[in-house]
């Protein structure tokens, strides 16, 4: 293999990316000292931009590392991905439509000022501001294993010292030229960057499920190599059943209270663009579920099983593609898996750095200019890529794809405040905050309790928690989430006895 | 775009349409979802494709069907909303 020629390439078309990312900010030009324009590009991305943009948000290291790293690790279970992608589109369906809808009416950016609106309380739209920034950070840490995945291989073929040195150093370059574009197109880079990713790695996905199962003898094959995996081979295991379902809901449930997914839809220009979007996401899906086939794949391809033993089960898809292609296409793909993980990180320290300054500075600095509160995103979208990156240098390596599920944890509590609020009147601040606490409570402590008491482990390996027999293994978060929403129901109950006639005022929202 | 300029069927929050249209969409909708969720349904070894068992393949093929029910949701929820494309 010509690694020189891997390199080449893949420097080659970054520079390109980089340029896309700086050019972007002339792309329908805006104000860009406007919150509206940089961090929703002004609010005007049809159906097709709005597909790239969303999917960017599914198309990340999720898609590329994690999901085919489990599924070769663990097994069946981490194929919950493709029902999850398939449930989470008709979740955003039923929602989306109605949440943009009552945005516009209001002018919200974000899903927090409607939840500041609905239930007048300053604490809890400050609490769940910082749910959704916290939630976010393992999201973007995965990011970046992808793309440390990407460079570890490509760089450890070609020289055999100081390889993570030189790694880590790649990685702090990438960053600071991403911030710097972020800084000036905001919203702009990453959709006009997220159509050159997709584009590299639909072609790279196609090329490789259909050729890599010709060379090593099909499908059959990979699936007699493999070992009887603890987590289901062909199918899953009667225990693991539950777990696969509520991993599964759990996910879809997840995915749109992401400060970064909300902010995809508030960037589309109708609903009617929203809805069509939304309902062709799943097709994003079928690249998801190729990808995680790699996974199985990996066991019949003899000559990328030496690359993953050697750099770890993060390479399964680099390995592959590294072992059967030439040096161009490797460049290409590699280059494609790892702006995979750059553009969303991108999206998702944006999505951050707005809620920080508008639902959480805002409110207690009154007399902040639109043009301030423009900068001051600009700079702390910086600082959440930096801390994302500092807590992967620090922190101790763990399944990457389980840092995206301890987040779906925290995020998910999330659920009753944003998904209940549109529909239900009578909700009120103290049963939503209850309810937000006993599910973060519930959720966290069972996953801590599963990996460092029973487990003994010393770092988290998984979110599922084993029940007695009936149940088997189930989703931390999903088990929040019950609590939470029983709370909130038994909260609503009660006032709702106290106080049978609210007037109009009171009950707020969105309405009125 | 100002809210001025926007009509005001697309910032309505009441569903418009006939209450076969209501069940055609709620069907469009959730029959995908539904067979996502009720995992026993595919949890399968056979009918192989392509050396898969039944569990891997099916799960993708019913991404390309969820989209074919999704569009057509969106596309008489769309029409049912009026106004603008």
């Amino acid at each position: 293999m010509n690694n020189v020629e891997v390199v080449a390439v893949f420097i080659s078309l970054f520079i390109l990316f980089v340029a896309l990312g700086f050019w972007a900010s002339r792309w329908r030009k805006g104000d860009m000292s406007d919150l509206g324009e940089w961090a929703l590009a002004g609010r005007k991305l049809g159906s097709y931009l709005a597909w790239f943009l969303v999917g960017a948000d599914l198309y990340t290291a999720y898609t590329f590392i994690a999901i085919p790293e489990s599924l070769f690790v663990k097994g069946a279970i981490y194929f919950f991905a493709v029902p999850y992608v398939g449930i989470t589109f008709g979740v955003a369906m039923i929602t989306m439509p109605r949440l943009w809808k009552i945005s516009k009416n209001k002018n919200y950016v974000t899903a927090v000022d409607m939840i500041q609106d609905k239930f007048n309380s300053k604490s809890l739209a400050v609490i769940i501001a910082l749910t959704g920034i916290v939630a976010e950070l393992p999201y973007i840490a995965l990011q970046i294993y992808g793309m440390q995945a990407v460079l570890t291989i490509m760089i450890g073929q070609l020289i055999t010292s100081d390889v993570v040195t030189i790694t880590e150093i790649s990685l702090i370059i990438a960053f600071i030229i991403l911030a710097a574009f972020t800084f000036t197109s905001g919203l702009r880079g990453a959709v006009i960057t997220a159509v050159m990713k997709d584009i590299i790695i639909f072609a790279t996905v196609i090329v490789v499920i259909v050729l890599v199962p010709m060379y090593i003898g099909g499908f059959g094959h990979a699936f007699a190599s493999m070992p009887k995996l603890p987590f289901g081979t062909g199918t899953l295991p009667p225990l693991l059943l539950n777990g696969f379902i509520s991993l599964t809901i759990g996910s879809a449930l997840a995915l749109y209270l992401y400060p970064h997914a909300i902010n995809g839809v508030f960037s589309t220009s109708s609903t009617k663009k929203l809805r069509m979007s939304t309902a062709l996401l799943p097709l994003y899906g079928v690249g998801l579920a190729l990808l995680a086939l790699f996974g199985v794949l990996a066991y019949g391809a003899s000559n990328a099983l030496p690359l993953i033993h050697h750099y770890g089960p993060l390479v399964t898809v680099p390995a592959l593609i590294y072992a059967y292609f030439p040096p161009w296409f490797v460049g290409f793909a590699f280059l494609g898996i790892f702006i995979g993980g750059l553009v969303p990180a991108s999206i998702m320290a944006i999505a951050q750095a707005n809620l920080l300054t508008r639902n959480v500075i805002k409110p207690f600095w009154k007399n902040i200019t639109a043009k301030t509160e423009a900068r001051l995103s600009k700079y702390f979208s910086i600082m959440f890529k930096f801390l994302a990156l500092g807590f992967i240098f620090l922190i101790n390596a763990t399944y990457s794809l389980q840092l995206q599920l301890v987040g779906g944890i925290i995020i998910l509590q999330t659920l009753p405040s944003i998904f209940l609020a549109m529909y239900v009147k009578r909700l009120n601040k103290w049963s939503v905050g209850a309810g937000w606490a006993a599910g973060q409570i519930t959720g966290l402590s069972l996953l801590i309790y599963a990996n460092f008491v029973i487990d003994k482990f010393t770092s988290i390996q998984s979110v599922l928690f084993k029940f007695s027999t009936p149940l088997g293994f189930f989703y931390a978060g999903m088990v929040g989430l019950l609590v939470n929403l029983l709370v909130v129901a038994v909260g609503t109950a009660i006032s709702v006895s106290i106080h049978p006639k609210v007037t109009a005022e009171a009950s707020g929202g969105a309405r009125k | 775009m100002t809210t001025a300029e926007v009509n005001s069927n697309e910032l309505s929050l009441e569903t418009k349409g006939t209450t076969g249209q209501k069940v055609a969409v709620a069907l469009l909708l959730l029959i995908p979802m539904l067979v996502f969720a009720i995992t026993p349904i595919y949890d399968f070894k056979g009918p192989e494709l392509f050396g898969l068992t039944f569990f891997y393949w099916f799960e993708t093929l019913w991404l390309f069907v969820s989209a074919a029910f999704y569009v057509g949701a969106a596309m008489l929820l769309n029409r049912m909303e009026g106004g603008n494309k």
